[in-house]
């Protein structure tokens, strides 16, 4: 048997290319498939939460329309990832200039977290996708369609995919294991789908990295995977913040986010689900919940994430030392 | 000594330059195309931060290409006279004694868009000119420098990475024939942050008086020293006034960076509540401040400067009995940052390529590296087109993760 561990990435071996082969979005599925079937599409927006399938319907419609020439009429970016609006712009710009190859009139652009857009360039991005209408289509992706300005929602037909329910996620995992030799067992696979919150990219990566230590993929396997991927270290800044020590505490924390490369919304989450588990009184728990809450809202806010968290850190401190 | 370092060690050849291979390959493409007639544009900006190379890089290619650099330095020639005297000639004739000539227009920052005209004219002059053109710059993403963008081949010179730094600085050390602290030349390169002028320019600051300590620089930052600790001191201990406010007026220091300096030292000198009110109000400094930002709304800098001075200075309930001495700390949250940057130079790389071979973003793969750091065997590896120490650096990190998780033990209750 080949070894699991030397195999190419499975979340792009097993990534669908046809309609029939998506999971768990057959309404917009159809929908999509019938636009495509009229070669005409128009922008589109795809909605929904990470790792439910909207970069692969993305890459399947532009499959499905040009074919073998697939590859010289997509274009993919990613709005988290670039230096801003002017750099989209510039891209969007060179590949857009030229024909597309083919039959088709039009190329796709297709750009993944559009909502990482601040609104000033959204409307950048909206005058973008009209003086290049004749010649480009764009598909954008977001997590919240809330988090995108009007005009653009409006320019485009919306999708809101469905968060994938538990028979979904197992009938990939189940098609993978068996295409790669695993044994699983149903209590592996209900922690499998827990532990990725309904995300298929991230499941299958926890599969993958599972099979990369034994072929034989068990609950307790996925679950130190699981714990050791989330920042548990947070509870040593807490530890340290309640035994009065700020210096320290902020220290430690200023390490776990540059080791674990984690922003600040990760921590504010870690945080959040470690109060429950302190040795403090329940009234002082629902009192530090609404400071951490506070705080999460000024993350967005503010500029500085550290600083904002150090200001939460003085409050645990605070609680420390008895005088809350 | 006479020459500076970073003249009598500035590279000749292409193999000399360390750490830019990206750039170097894609000036090469740029002038190839540009003799062929195949070139797109004509002029290459090369834009990265100070120290990285950028002029060494121009030169380079002159050198080994025998061809007459023709330089510019854009801050001399702020006005259309001087650059149609100059530049014009220039590109009409062709060079006498050498296979042909190239255009170097350095530090073109300095150009402005208003008032002489000199970018306009730079524009119009990589319209006319018949010899293949290079720019430099350090910041090209200002919204004049839009046309200019258009205008040219875009390369990035990244900073200097830490490690290169280190090397380079060994290397000189030994040619020099002086010895100097290991522990000193790591402190140079980090304080470089990147910027390989810097680091030899300390280096050479040392090596001249002969002592184990940076000198004048130093001695210029412990000057602006003095005015934040007397800010610290003024914010901490003294009581909270009208002319708190004031407190930073003469700190020659951006807010950011005073903000950093309060950040440091609040532990120092406040605890328990009043350790709570001093981080609020320096949270709510940072949510006007990302407010200036994302609005562009300039008056909020009355607020976040409140909450800077008297906002901290007031979170001392009781000020009496304050007049015990405090030795201030330096921040070094950035410089840590940027540490870790360097050494996870490689994480970061491998993670660029393995977003863009799964169609997801940088910063998810980064949060996802445990995961991702499994997964990548070797038939993976090669999909990904990984280097040699890219490989090593996963191996080295999938080992030590299946060591201190206890994993090993699944592997071998398999067989």
């Amino acid at each position: 048997m080949e070894t699991n561990s030397s195999s190419n990435i499975w979340t792009e071996k097993y990534r669908p290319d046809k309609f029939e082969d998506v999971f768990g979005q057959d309404e917009i599925v159809k929908r999509v498939k019938n636009l495509v079937g009229s070669i005409n599409i128009p922008h589109m927006l795809f909605s929904g939460p990470a790792g439910i399938g909207k970069s692969t319907l993305a890459i399947i419609v532009a499959k499905e329309l040009f074919k073998e020439f697939w590859k010289e009429n997509y274009l993919e970016l990613n709005a988290s990832d670039a230096r801003g609006i002017d750099v989209i712009r510039q891209e969007v710009k060179n590949f857009a200039r030229t024909k597309s190859l083919g039959s088709v009139p039009f190329k796709i652009i297709f750009l993944d977290e559009a909502d990482a857009l601040t609104k000033e360039a959204q409307h950048a991005l909206r005058r973008t996708m009209e003086n290049y209408t004749s010649t480009c289509r764009f598909i954008l992706s977001c997590n919240y369609s809330s988090k995108i300005i009007d005009p653009i929602q409006s320019r485009c037909v919306v999708f809101r995919f469905k968060l994938l329910e538990k028979k979904d996620v197992a009938k990939v995992i189940l098609k993978i294991a068996e295409k790669e030799g695993l044994k699983t067992d149903e209590r592996a696979i209900q922690v499998l789908y827990e532990g990725s919150e309904g995300d298929c990219r991230r499941a299958i990566n926890l599969l993958q990295a599972s099979a990369s230590i034994s072929p034989i993929i068990t609950e307790e396997i996925i679950n130190i995977l699981l714990s050791s991927a989330k920042p548990k270290d947070i509870r040593v800044v807490l530890d340290y913040a309640l035994a009065g020590d700020f210096e320290k505490a902020r220290e430690k924390l200023l390490d776990v986010m540059l080791k674990e490369s984690i922003s600040g919304t990760d921590v504010i989450k870690a945080i959040q689900k470690e109060v429950w588990n302190l040795d403090i009184e329940p009234h002082i728990k629902v009192k530090l919940t609404e400071k951490t809450g506070e705080i999460e809202f000024r993350l967005v806010e503010g500029s500085d994430e550290f600083v904002q968290l150090q200001a939460l850190l003085a409050s645990f401190v605070l609680v420390g030392l008895g005088k809350n | 000594m006479t020459n500076p370092l970073s003249e009598k060690y500035r590279p000749n050849k292409f193999f000399e330059i360390r750490g830019q291979n990206l750039a170097i390959d894609k000036i090469k493409a740029f002038f190839n195309s540009f003799n062929m007639g195949l070139a797109k544009k004509k002029a290459i900006l090369l834009y990265g931060p100070p120290g990285t190379g950028k002029t060494t890089l121009a030169h380079v290619l002159a050198k080994e290409a025998e061809y007459e650099l023709f330089e510019l330095n854009a801050s001399d020639l702020r006005n259309r006279a001087k650059l149609d005297e100059i530049l014009k000639p220039s590109t009409l004739q062709k060079s006498l004694f050498s296979k042909g000539k190239i255009i170097l227009v350095d530090e073109a920052d300095g150009i402005t868009s208003t008032e002489y005209g000199g970018l306009a004219e730079l524009i119009a002059l990589i319209e006319k000119t018949k010899f293949p053109m290079i720019i430099t710059a350090n910041d090209i993403w200002q919204q004049k420098f839009s046309l200019l963008r258009q205008k040219c081949e875009l390369v990035a010179m990244k900073e200097v990475q830490y490690d290169i730094i280190l090397e380079i600085l060994k290397e000189i050390l030994e040619k020099e024939m002086k010895n100097v602290e290991l522990d000193l030349l790591k402190s140079i390169a980090a304080k470089s942050r990147g910027d390989l002028r810097a680091a030899l320019n300390d280096l050479q600051s040392i090596i001249n008086n002969d002592i184990g300590e940076f000198n004048e620089k130093d001695i210029g930052e412990r000057e602006k020293n003095l005015d934040i600790f007397n800010a610290m001191k003024n914010i901490f201990k003294c009581k909270t006034t009208k002319e708190t406010i004031e407190a930073y007026e003469n700190v020659q220091m951006e807010t950011d960076q005073i903000s950093l300096w309060l950040e440091k030292n609040i532990p120092l000198e406040y605890h328990g509540e009043d350790l709570v009110r001093a981080f609020e109000a320096l949270s709510r400094a940072d949510i006007f401040k990302g407010r200036i930002y994302r609005q562009q709304h300039w008056r909020f800098m009355e607020y976040q400067n409140f909450f800077l001075t008297a906002g901290i200075s007031a979170a001392r309930k009781n000020k009496t009995n304050v007049d015990s001495f405090t030795k201030y700390q330096q921040p070094n949250r950035i410089l840590k940052i940027w540490m870790n940057n360097q050494n996870n130079a490689k994480k970061k790389t491998i993670a660029e390529k393995y977003a863009e071979y799964t169609h997801t973003s940088r910063k998810r793969a980064m949060k996802d590296f445990f995961l991702i750091s499994l997964i990548l065997g070797k038939e993976a590896a090669k999909k990904l087109d990984l280097s040699e120490q890219e490989k090593d650096f996963l191996d080295e990190r999938r080992n030590s993760l299946r060591v201190s998780y206890g994993l090993n033990r699944f592997a071998e209750k398999k067989a």
